[in-house]
């Protein structure tokens, strides 16, 4: 069927060799295997009426969680996890009376499908319903009765975060918790994870105190290192459940890039025009299919113009993202079950494992960041025993555009590290703040938390914990929870309202880049134009337009140091440093887009954004710059060069998304008085990508190189060195000087 | 480095602080039926401030027994600073006769009789629960109830009371009639804010003979909490009823968190007027808005003077901590003790209103 498929793409006017590579990815027979001691009746009958038989790796968990394990099973989406922690799960439930469960999901709506899950498995067990979501939603005055009765807890860290200052109401369920089940595991990385390694930590404390003390079941996306990251996420040893035994239709992984649209060969065509094409191909060939997009603006866009191209099947194609009301992601979800739904374009708020059925093709609409990502996404297409089709669509970054070049280190490439960062300052002070509010903080906490004594000391100093005989107890003026951030450090939320009501909310530096004066905002597929932005009220006003443009910011960035305490190495005359740095960022202007070209731009007069951060910076030696000077190549379009490219390759060594570091390079910086070049992280505080990237900084430096010196262009392209958010529309570049420069440093590492 | 993280986490607390101070005429401001507001407005605001530099000059390198008389007293659980006092003011309440024949009266109270059947009842001469004694059908549902009644458990009738009637009906005010004057603790707490922080003063009511003496209990420093709460604790008995201001949703849950933070095993789950409630329903329409300082202008005229609104009690008190300047606790405990006369006027206030309607 993907044969013809494949022939008739081929016929079509507007395919141009866009495919650069096919992998097949072939079929696999199932594995199964068998349990170390035979279910109570009620849940091996359950198993049987349901046709499960057990998967190796499924009956690997169960035996492992049985024998009091730690576990966390990294198996591929829709491999069969959740059967995997519920039947050992269960089974403890209804052996101990009391006994009770947390489990932990990243998002709202998880919770909610996964409500559903155990809901049919208690009835079709024919049990009392013991589960129960507990979180913003849930109404005030279920919420007693949930705590006191319910034997399963389904709810997400934010909520946690909120409700762990009041657990002596929870002390019945703390006090029986017997599991703690982490679902989607290797969403918690990065800040947002070491927060919550935090937070669970405080959660530790508290069963401790009412003398439980629960086993960890984790579910995971296959990353790099799942023992390291559970056991950094828990604090617990874990066994590592990885050998997927579940069946595997065959599959098509295409690589494929927008065609040129010059003779010259520099310029392709848009891939959101190309995602948009080839979307629509796969609707009207039948292929019911979910297009994965980097954006929520990209989301929206690609469905609009989709369906101006769909005729009668218009209706039958929809967004999905965050943002969207409970009622109408299920009804999606269902829609595309029951295939009334033909096609979804969706952010990555669909990569988790929400049920929504297996589809037949996935379209990937520029690299997500992560392989981790880009598999999870690949999974949502196989039904059944019928091929299925993955695409990935390249964007005209350098990223994006060397895995087209290099298929082969795609796919031979192995998944992210997850990184927790135990001893980041700012995070560990803050939860040890909310842990005095939760109980009085004693000596014997250090094992909860790193930095322990310094960490009170400072907090003591400032008189935010008092030292009393009962231990440490927070004495500052607000609830410490809502001076914590779980997943953003700065906390600033800015209201859109349109027509007086509530469009949504975003944090403040998402406000400077979406809802800026001028700014398109797309809502549930309507345009909306920002009239106004209030920053002291911290408001947008927003009005409903017919706008065909949408808009993207521009800005500058600078940089200063402020300590090198951290880390500092030399090699043969190359200052690598990591340290503390200021980041100021002018929002100048934005430009107005349509889908393939620049219309217009307009200046913007925002009071720029600051923040601390950790930065890794090296400086050009004299004699480099001096042999740059000697052969007339230009310095500055070097550095910025290399600047980018190095950004680009980052998310490869670090677990990061593009976006989540910044760079700035100058000829002559007022702190270094060097042409230097800096990467640091876009977390206030840092989250411990430029430590990893000062830590691998010689393999980055190579892996630069050969992206430049490889691509088959003259002078620079968006395959190389330009960036697509450079704040200075990637002006100067220097292709000659950045491959001469970067060649110099790496011999005089090499002479080391 | 760690100092100017615990810095910015203390800047921090500044700006998610619980109010928010408005440019706007004094007494002009749109609160209807707000308790806590998160408002305080900016006459208000700068009134306080130029009453804490006052209280900052006058009382400086004064100790805290000259400032505010009373003693330090100690328990098992810790020490705090104990003052006491004593008011020309008695708590009014319904007598147990009158209690009954209110109460007794409304048929509905009997689990499976409505309006309807209330009426038929009434009809054939079923007019008090104790009529029902006699009715075949309804005589064990009338004799549960009888006998919770006459052994004065306030929770089982005011759960009864509850299934029927809002909770700010008069019919509950009038359970207060079965409890003698000395069950009853009135009841208010001062904090560094909503939750999740030290309580810094417990002030209770009770009467005693034909006057009300008023106990605070303050804390000296953060470790004197767990002394304050058990003190307030050992106030509690069998037949104690607690009475508050909004202690349904502020004081009641905020001394559980407490209680549960220190590891206090003890409970002060018992029957509970939240005086709230019947105030709101009373007086709705016309008060501007129900606050107990607003209540208290209102109804019994009174204007406060040098008070520290609510909403800055938590930095004064922290403003007491880093200077140690006793001064600045007067306020505090004066509005507390204004707090607790006036609660149980309004209580008495409540009735009076009750029997003349």
């Amino acid at each position: 069927m993907l044969n013809r498929f494949f022939q008739n793409i081929k016929r079509q006017e507007w395919y141009k060799q866009q495919i650069e590579h096919i992998e097949e990815i072939p079929a696999r027979e199932p594995r199964y295997g068998k349990l170390d001691k035979p279910l109570p009746n009620i849940l091996q009958n359950y198993l049987d009426r349901e046709g499960i038989k057990l998967y190796s790796h499924q009956a690997d968990a169960i035996n492992s969680i049985r024998r009091g394990k730690n576990v966390i099973i990294t198996t591929p989406t829709a491999s069969g996890k959740t059967i995997a922690f519920n039947i050992p799960v269960f089974e403890a439930l209804l052996k101990d009376n009391d006994a009770t469960a947390l489990y932990i999901y990243p998002t709202k709506a998880l919770t909610n499908d996964q409500l559903h899950v155990l809901r049919t498995m208690e009835r079709r067990m024919g049990i009392r319903p013991i589960s129960n979501v507990y979180d913003g939603d849930t109404p005030q005055r279920a919420r007693q009765r949930i705590r006191r009765t319910s034997r399963i807890i389904l709810s997400n860290p934010y909520g946690l975060h909120q409700y762990l200052p009041w657990h002596h109401k929870w002390k019945s369920f703390f006090q029986h918790l017997k599991f703690i089940i982490i679902d989607e595991a290797h969403m918690y990385r990065g800040v947002f994870g070491s927060n919550v390694a935090m937070l669970v930590r405080r959660i530790l404390r508290i069963c401790e105190y009412y003398g439980s003390n629960p086993q960890f079941i984790l579910s995971s996306a296959t990353i790099a290192n799942p023992e390291e990251h559970s056991r950094k996420l828990t604090g617990r040893d874990f066994e590592v459940i990885s050998n997927d035994g579940s069946i595997r239709e065959r599959k098509f992984f295409v690589f494929w890039n927008p065609p040129f649209v010059d003779s010259v060969k520099m310029v392709r065509r848009s891939p959101h025009q190309e995602t948009k094409n080839l979307f629509v191909f796969h609707i009207k060939n039948g292929l019911q299919t979910i297009c994965f997009t980097v954006s929520r603006q990209m989301a929206e866009l690609i469905t609009r113009w989709s369906r101006d191209e769909l005729g009668n099947v218009r209706d039958r194609i929809t967004t999905y993202r965050a943002g969207y009301l409970p009622e109408e992601r299920r009804e999606i979800e269902r829609r595309l079950r029951t295939r009334e739904l033909l096609g979804v374009v969706s952010t990555n708020a669909l990569e988790l494992g929400i049920d929504i059925g297996s589809l037949d093709a996935v379209i990937i609409s520029g690299y997500p960041g992560t392989i981790i990502s880009t598999w999870q996404q690949a999974g949502r297409a196989g039904r059944g025993y019928r091929d299925s089709l993955v695409t990935l669509i390249a964007f005209e970054n350098p990223l994006d555009q060397y895995f087209m070049k290099h298929p082969d280190e795609f796919f031979g490439r192995p998944h992210e590290y997850a990184i927790i960062d135990l001893e980041n300052p700012y995070i560990v002070m803050g939860h040890l703040m909310c842990a005095s509010a939760e109980l009085p903080v004693k000596e014997d906490d250090k094992k909860y938390f790193n930095l322990f004594e310094e960490s009170v000391m400072a907090l003591e100093r400032q008189n935010m914990v008092r030292k009393t005989p009962n231990g440490w107890v927070y004495s500052g003026i607000a609830r410490p929870v809502d001076i914590v951030n779980l997943n953003n450090i700065s906390d600033k939320i800015v209201t859109i309202i349109s027509d007086g009501k509530v469009l949504e909310t975003m944090d403040l530096p998402k406000a400077y880049d979406e809802a800026h004066r001028g700014a398109v905002l797309l809502h549930q597929g309507e345009t909306y134009l920002v009239e106004d932005l209030d920053l002291e009220n911290l408001t947008a006003r927003a009005v409903r337009r017919d706008i065909s443009y949408y808009t993207e910011p521009r800005k500058t960035v600078d940089i200063r140091i402020i300590n090198t305490e951290v880390h500092q190495k030399k090699r043969k005359g190359i200052d690598i440093e990591v340290g503390e740095v200021e980041v100021t960022e002018w929002y100048h202007s934005y430009v107005l887009r349509t889908c393939d070209r620049v219309i217009g731009k307009q200046s913007l007069d925002l009071p720029p954004l600051n923040f601390q951060t950790v930065g890794v910076w090296f400086t050009i030696p004299g004699d480099i710059e001096e042999k740059v000077r000697e052969r007339g190549l230009d310095l500055e379009g070097g550095i910025h060069a290399i600047e980018h490219a190095m950004i680009a390759m980052t998310p490869l060594y670090a677990m990061c998304d593009r976006w989540d570091v910044g760079g700035i390079s100058s000829p002559m910086h007022v702190d270094t008085q060097r042409p230097t070049i800096f990467i640091y992280d876009s977390y206030e505080g840092g989250v411990g990508i430029s430590e990893r990237i000062y830590d691998l900084f010689e393999s980055l430096l190579r892996v630069t190189l050969r992206l430049i010196q490889d691509c088959g262009c003259d002078e620079g392209c968006p395959s190389c060195i330009y960036s697509p958010k450079c704040g200075n529309e990637n002006r100067p570049l220097s292709k000659e000087a950045a491959i001469f420069i970067l060649r110099e440093i790496i011999d005089k590492i090499k002479l080391d | 480095m760690l100092d100017h993280i615990a810095k910015r986490l203390k800047d921090k607390a500044k700006w998610v602080r619980e109010y928010e101070v408005i440019e706007t005429e004094d007494g002009d401001m749109e609160m209807e039926g707000a308790v806590m507001p998160r408002y305080i407005c900016a006459s208000e605001y700068e009134r306080a401030m130029r009453l804490k530099e006052q209280l900052l000059r006058e009382y400086q390198d004064k100790s805290l027994e000259e400032v505010v008389p009373g003693e330090t007293i100690s328990n098992d659980r810790g020490a705090c600073y104990y003052i006491q006092h004593k008011h020309d003011v008695s708590i009014q309440k319904a007598d147990l006769e009158k209690s009954r024949q209110v109460i007794c009266s409304n048929l509905k109270l009997i689990y499976g009789i409505g309006e309807v059947r209330e009426r038929e009842l009434k009809q054939q001469g079923y007019n008090t629960i104790y009529d029902l004694m006699r009715h075949p059908r309804w005589r064990d549902e009338a004799g549960k109830f009888l006998e919770a009644f006459e052994s004065r458990d306030t929770r089982t009738l005011q759960d009864l009371l509850w299934r029927w009637f809002p909770r700010s009906d008069p019919l509950l005010l009038y359970l207060a009639g079965i409890h003698d004057k000395n069950d009853f603790i009135i009841f208010d707490i001062e904090t560094m804010g909503l939750f999740g922080r030290p309580i810094i003063l417990l002030g209770i009511a009770r009467q005693k003979k034909e006057r009300i003496n008023t106990h605070q209990y303050l804390l000296r420093d953060i470790p004197d909490e767990p002394g304050a709460l058990w003190e307030f604790i050992s106030h509690l008995e069998e037949n104690t009823a607690l009475i508050t201001f909004n202690g349904r949703s502020f004081d009641i849950p905020y001394v559980e968190e407490r209680l549960g933070f220190y590891g206090l095993n003890a409970s002060i789950e018992r029957p509970h007027f939240d005086v709230l409630h019947f105030a709101r329903r009373a007086f709705r329409g016309r008060v501007p808005d129900c606050r107990l300082v607003t209540l208290e202008r209102y109804l019994f005229g009174i204007e406060r003077k040098d008070d520290v609104p609510s909403t800055l009690v938590p930095e004064f008190y922290e403003t007491y901590l880093k200077t140690r300047n006793p001064g600045l606790l007067i306020p505090i405990i004066e509005h507390n003790r204004q707090d607790l006369i006036t609660l149980s006027r309004l209580f008495s206030r409540l009735y009076d209103v009750l029997e003349d309607a």
